[in-house]
């Protein structure tokens, strides 16, 4: 009987660890395709049945995809705009989140819930009803194609406020009120105090904000016209839509798009999981 | 007395300063959620043109009523709708289970859990490049299918065919996102009390019996919250269904709503039945939201 229950017990993991490894090689299984075809020429990329390991380095793949193939090396530019918008949203959005937080966490005045409840509201107002007004907007004021156009409009968002004020409403007041007493004035409070002490969720708010600029596609669609201020996404959209693009060269570019996410990822791989897990506790 | 005013200036001071920490996100969200919201509701009641130099007719719900009649519209709801259910359905089910499986082993869980997520790291225009490979006549899509039904040689025409195009996006999808439910539910599940299961082992219960006895009723909040967070994110669908069509594949199957309304109104110019759209799509999503609130009501737990 105990030997039994042993033994299905023994089973029953080995079936677990069996499921669990299946959906291991569902999930890695196409990011290691993306690398290894990145170094193989075209000819091997649709071969069946595929080849993991690549036989030689074909390094031309790369060329390409920093050249793109109107030969106008527009990769790296494209590269660093989306740096510059993903950096300056998420600097943005760090401040005045946690600021807006602050706000609404630690002072009372008429109006703060019917604020929050406001603030709260835009969370339901999904980007994709707003986006043409905001379009029409933007390129009357001028900002289309460029840096401002790109940035202004996430600036901040609900979310982060939201994640801000969960968490400011649980520190200590006394700190606060000590450096009132200590006459220190209410911005360098917030500047020396609040935002050094609120760095754990700073840093997944952080991650969350770049992310999410990181992979937008559909606002510089609409924003962006010339090659020079087109971010990555638009690069890879335009190479993998023309007609005559090298599979190997597309492969090359998708790499190179994720390295900078794969680094932030494995150095902060707690943060990126601790901004999902947000979801998962609603109390507070 | 004299204590009581002070008090009372140093509370309107602070009050000041709270707003004053609050006033620029308030403007930022009146002039970039408010305005468009209310821009989009006033533009879907006239017929506009984004070329036309002339002033825009005002044709009331004319647009809507279009929108209402026109086959086209219809196709996109039911692209979105299917791609929803069929994306966040399994999405739901097998993360949950492989948040429960790796909760009852003791080795490696935390590679599988950065296993499972690291798709979700690289953008979803890469992953649509990558499974557009993946999906070629002569890729790994057709190779592994073969392998698995056993049936060598036969192209599956992931991308050619409007059932096939449609499943190849509920993938991509799928696939970029399991590893994120997979963290959240694991994390609901971390948070029901170890004492449960001890005390249902002793009583003799059975794993099977003790997931639907213990685990599952104590997670519905999280099951809820994660069904109508898919659901809303999934009706919003856009950059791997935007790369497709980009690259040939057939658009009706897979021309969801937002794709609709890019087209209508950045590539046709009727900013007006777009707005039209953009407002149907809100009400839309607005059910869903309502939808979870007035089910999160009643799912307070306590253990």
């Amino acid at each position: 009987m105990n030997f039994n229950t042993t033994l299905r017990e023994k089973s029953a993991k080995i079936v677990i660890y069996a499921i669990l490894t299946v959906f291991v090689i569902f999930t890695i299984a196409p990011l290691v395709f993306m690398i290894t075809a990145s170094f193989m020429p075209s000819k091997e990329i649709v071969k069946m049945p595929y080849r993991w390991i690549p036989t030689t380095l074909h390094w031309p793949n790369f060329y390409k995809a920093i050249a793109g193939n109107d030969g106008r090396f527009m990769f790296p530019r494209n590269i660093l705009n989306s740096i510059i918008v993903a950096g300056a949203v998420t600097i943005t959005t760090v401040l005045l989140a946690c600021m807006t937080g602050y706000g609404l966490a630690k002072f009372r005045f008429r109006g703060r819930t019917v604020l929050f409840l406001m603030i709260m509201a835009t969370m339901m107002i999904p980007f994709e009803a707003i986006m043409i007004p905001l379009y029409l907007v933007t390129t009357k004021i001028g900002l289309q194609n460029s840096y401002g156009g790109l940035i202004i409009p996430f600036m901040v968002n609900a979310f982060g406020v939201f994640m801000m004020r969960q968490y400011l409403i649980t520190f200590p007041d006394e700190f606060i009120e000590a450096a009132r007493i200590d006459g220190m004035g209410e911005l360098r409070i917030f500047w020396s105090i609040i935002f050094p002490n609120s760095m754990p969720t700073i840093a997944t708010l952080s991650i969350l904000a770049f992310r999410a600029q990181w992979d937008n596609l559909l606002w510089p669609l609409l924003v962006v016209q010339s090659e020079k201020m087109k971010t990555i996404p638009l690069y890879i959209v335009k190479f993998t839509a023309e007609k005559h693009s090298d599979e190997g060269a597309m492969m090359a570019i998708a790499l190179l798009a994720s390295i900078p996410m794969f680094i932030l990822f494995f150095a902060l791989s707690e943060y990126f999981i601790g901004g999902s897990a947000v979801f998962s506790s609603r109390k507070g | 007395m004299a204590k009581k005013q002070t008090t009372g200036k140093i509370d309107r001071k602070l009050a000041r300063w709270g707003l004053v920490f609050v006033a620029p996100a308030i403007a930022f969200f009146a002039v970039f959620s408010f305005y468009p919201i209310s821009m989009a509701l006033y533009t879907s009641l006239f017929k506009k043109n984004l070329l036309s130099l002339k002033k825009p007719d005002f044709v009331g719900l004319k647009n809507y009523i279009y929108l209402l009649k026109s086959a086209d519209f219809w196709n996109s709801v039911e692209a979105t709708f299917v791609f929803a259910l069929g994306t966040f359905l399994p999405l739901l089910i097998i993360s949950l289970m492989l948040a429960a499986f790796i909760m009852n082993i003791s080795k490696a869980r935390r590679f599988f859990q950065m296993a499972y997520y690291t798709p979700a790291v690289i953008s979803s225009v890469v992953s649509a490049a990558i499974w557009l490979l993946i999906f070629d006549p002569r890729g790994l899509g057709n190779q592994w299918v073969n392998a698995i039904m056993n049936t060598p040689g036969i192209d599956h025409r992931w991308l050619a065919n409007s059932i096939t195009v449609r499943i190849s996006t509920m993938v991509v999808y799928f696939w970029k996102y399991i590893g994120y439910f997979v963290i959240i539910f694991i994390s609901g599940l971390a948070n029901i009390p170890h004492s449960l299961y001890e005390a249902a082992k002793i009583d003799g219960s059975s794993a099977w019996n003790m997931f639907w006895r213990i685990t599952f009723p104590l997670l519905r909040p999280t099951v809820v919250l994660v069904s109508i967070m898919s659901m809303l994110q999934c009706l919003k669908t856009f950059s791997t269904q935007y790369l497709f069509t980009q690259s040939g594949a057939p658009q009706a199957p897979i021309n969801v709503i937002t794709l609709n309304i890019y087209n209508t109104g950045i590539r046709d110019f009727r900013i007006g039945r777009a707005s039209a759209m953009s407002i149907i799509l809100f009400a839309i999503m607005l059910f869903f939201t309502w939808l979870q609130f007035s089910t999160s009501k009643s799912d307070e737990v306590s253990y």
